[in-house]
């Protein structure tokens, strides 16, 4: 698998991402207010001096402390700027620690006016907007003065050496912390989606089990509320579906299989037995007939099967019309009428008319069959009634019998495909599709069949479908 | 020998008693289980095949019951082929089985097997003297020269050389040789003895009075 098909991985790299870019912006945001706060104290120092420079300059010159200024002062007055005394400068000023406090005044067209003795001799006059600026280590403010004319340029600045370095500091500790946070956020991150991917690969393994053909695999649902859950438990049920429906098919194969056993039997003995020797033309024909009747047996059976097969396959197989049951059922009573005489049974129906829809010819078939099994099952001189009435705005079709009746535990069973109950009641030739098939009929129209039976009484058999 | 064959498909049932006689057994059928049990219970068969599923009593009932008394080799013919079956037919007495659809040949060397196995045998061939049998292929030899036998022949020759050494009565005799379809006349017997003993010597099978036949 590759690492980008991967969802874990997906997940990660983007959560990784996100929590890089929000790590970087707080570093970002830290490290301003970090400096603003490193040379915020320094910045109102320098504006005090700046203050108290121009309050020199901007004074004007007592006549008192004008015969002392014009000493004191190294260079005198010039250009007609009034530059504070040196002794006071000095005494703000300090002369030899590099740490200490400069100032530099220059004229409007850059001739320096004034310097501390401790300004840094590199310093030039600064051209640009700004007020404040870094140079190097050195923090440094200046302010073009317009107290005077003409206008001078006071650059007050300190060395920031000190500050910076821990400025640095900072900024390292908190990158180093950054880089920890980032670490634990993704081991933290790939813990938990593993943990939420585990139920995914739980589900892939299991899938993959089934595939390979273990029908009886299921997923391990612990949490049923989470997503995850429910689709684990959705996928079960399917699971479970599609294991009895294997099943079954698997029982129903086997079960046609059995059936086409017997006659399969017939003919290979039959041919077998005849071909050992020259035979008579009676023997045969006796061969023969035996293998005919041995082929229509599984002709029957292929055409249920295949019948069973179609009506498994859905509904849209099922005509849907309009049509009166009473003349369907009709019809069926009167082709089954003269078997009946035949076995001496009496064939009594009383029927009213029902518009339904559906399958005429299908729900004959229903009918049809049922009429047979009454006539094979039902005692000599018995009887046989079918009722089609309205009921709750169902139509209610029932045929009964006065026969044998069915055990109570074979039942239960009677619509099961190839479930045959006592083997002397049924014939050999049936292979117990009758009764499954009227049900997966009756069934594919919305409808119920139900069977009664008390032994030695008599069967009923109801059939319920939607008008 | 003598053979039952217990199957509710009667175009089965007829094939199957039909390919039987032709390779020389006498046959008995039953189309049921009740007649099936009845049968098995009352005469002496050298085998059985027997039907599961059978109406009136199915072959594992028939098969139980029967091994309360006899001893009787029984082949289960059926349609389940799952091995659960198998397992239980073997298990509740059955001494082989058969799947269907079989081919004839099988159910002949399966018969022949079951019965040869009851009478303690372990191979086709039975060497008596100058006289070798071939259960197989159903011939026999005298100083492995063919000799000519009739199906009924035969039979008597197979019949008392599995059960050498014994003295077999008149009454098994006509127990295994002749079916229930068959004319019991008493002096048959005594024809096909002396038929046998012109083929294959005098000596061959002796003659204990009043008891019956015995191949020392």
């Amino acid at each position: 698998m590759k690492i980008f098909n991967s969802i874990k991985w997906r997940l990660q790299i983007w959560y990784g991402f996100f929590l890089a870019l929000v790590l970087m912006g707080f570093i970002g945001v830290s490290s301003q207010l970090e400096y603003d706060r490193q040379f915020h104290n320094i910045d109102v120092i320098l504006s005090d001096h700046t203050r108290t420079i121009m309050d020199f300059i901007g004074r004007p010159p007592r006549p008192d402390e004008s015969e002392r200024r014009e000493i004191s002062a190294p260079t005198g007055p010039r250009g007609g700027f009034h530059l504070p005394p040196h002794d006071i400068v000095n005494a703000l000023f300090d002369k030899t620690g590099t740490n200490g406090f400069y100032f530099v005044i220059w004229s409007q067209d850059g001739e320096e006016l004034m310097r501390s003795i401790n300004a840094p001799t590199d310093l030039t006059m600064p051209t640009d907007q700004i007020w404040t600026r870094m140079r190097g280590i050195y923090r440094e403010q200046f302010v073009p003065f317009p107290g005077r004319q003409p206008v001078c340029i006071i650059l007050v600045g300190h060395s920031v050496a000190t500050e910076l370095k821990e400025f640095h500091k900072s900024i390292i500790k908190l990158i180093a912390w950054g880089f920890g946070m980032l670490s634990v956020g993704l081991f933290v991150g790939w813990l938990i989606s593993s943990r939420m991917i585990k139920p995914i690969e739980n589900i892939s393994t299991t899938a993959a089990k089934i595939s390979a053909g273990d029908l009886s695999q299921r997923i391990n649902v612990a949490e049923t509320e989470s997503e995850l859950g429910k689709l684990a438990a959705v996928l079960n049920s399917t699971f479970a579906r599609l294991e009895s429906a294997f099943a079954q098919q698997k029982q129903f194969a086997s079960d046609a299989a059995h059936e086409l056993r017997t006659p399969v039997s017939v003919i290979l003995t039959q041919t077998q037995t005849t071909l050992t020797r020259e035979r008579e033309a009676k023997d045969y024909k006796e061969t023969v007939e035996a293998c005919q009747r041995a082929a229509q047996r599984m002709k029957r059976l292929i055409s249920a099967l295949l019948e069973l097969t179609r009506l498994d396959a859905g509904q849209q197989h099922i005509k849907r019309k309009r049509f009166d049951f009473k003349e369907t059922v009709h019809e069926s009573v009167e082709l089954i009428r003269p078997i009946a005489e035949e076995h001496g049974l009496k064939l009594i129906s009383e029927l009213a008319p029902i518009e339904i829809t559906g399958d005429s010819n299908r729900l004959a078939q229903v009918v049809t069959n049922l009429l047979t099994n009454a006539i094979q099952y039902n005692k000599p001189h018995g009887e046989i009634r079918v009722k089609l009435e309205s009921q709750n705005g169902l139509a209610v079709l029932t045929v009964a019998d006065t026969g044998q009746g069915i055990s109570h535990l074979d039942l239960p069973h009677v619509f099961k495909r190839f479930y045959r109950g006592d083997k002397s009641r049924t014939g050999a030739s049936n292979a117990g599709l009758g009764l499954a098939i009227c049900k997966a009929i009756v069934e594919a129209h919305s409808g119920i069949i139900e069977v009664e039976s008390q032994e030695e009484v008599g069967t009923t058999f109801t059939i319920r479908l939607p008008v | 020998m003598r053979i039952l064959i217990v199957e509710d498909e009667p175009d089965l049932l007829r094939s199957l008693a039909q390919a039987l006689r032709e390779e020389g057994y006498a046959v008995d059928t039953a189309p049921d289980g009740e007649e099936g049990f009845y049968k098995a219970d009352n005469y002496g068969y050298d085998a059985i095949c027997l039907d599961v599923m059978l109406p009136k009593m199915d072959g594992w009932e028939i098969l139980k019951r029967l091994r309360k008394t006899k001893k009787t080799p029984v082949l289960m013919l059926t349609a389940r082929d799952q091995t659960r079956d198998r397992v239980r037919g073997l298990d509740t007495g059955a001494d082989d089985y058969l799947v269907k659809p079989f081919d004839l040949d099988e159910l002949f060397a399966r018969l022949r097997s079951i019965i040869r196995r009851s009478a303690n045998k372990t191979t086709n061939e039975i060497q008596i003297g100058d006289v070798k049998i071939d259960t197989a292929a159903r011939n026999v030899f005298v100083k492995d020269k063919l000799v000519e036998l009739t199906a009924r022949e035969y039979a008597l020759v197979e019949f008392m050389a599995l059960h050498r050494g014994e003295v077999v009565t008149r009454t098994q005799l006509y127990e295994h040789l002749f079916d229930e379809n068959d004319e019991t006349l008493s002096n048959l017997l005594d024809v096909h003895v002396s038929n046998v003993r012109k083929k294959l010597g005098a000596e061959f099978i002796v003659t204990r009075r009043g008891h019956g036949y015995c191949i020392e």
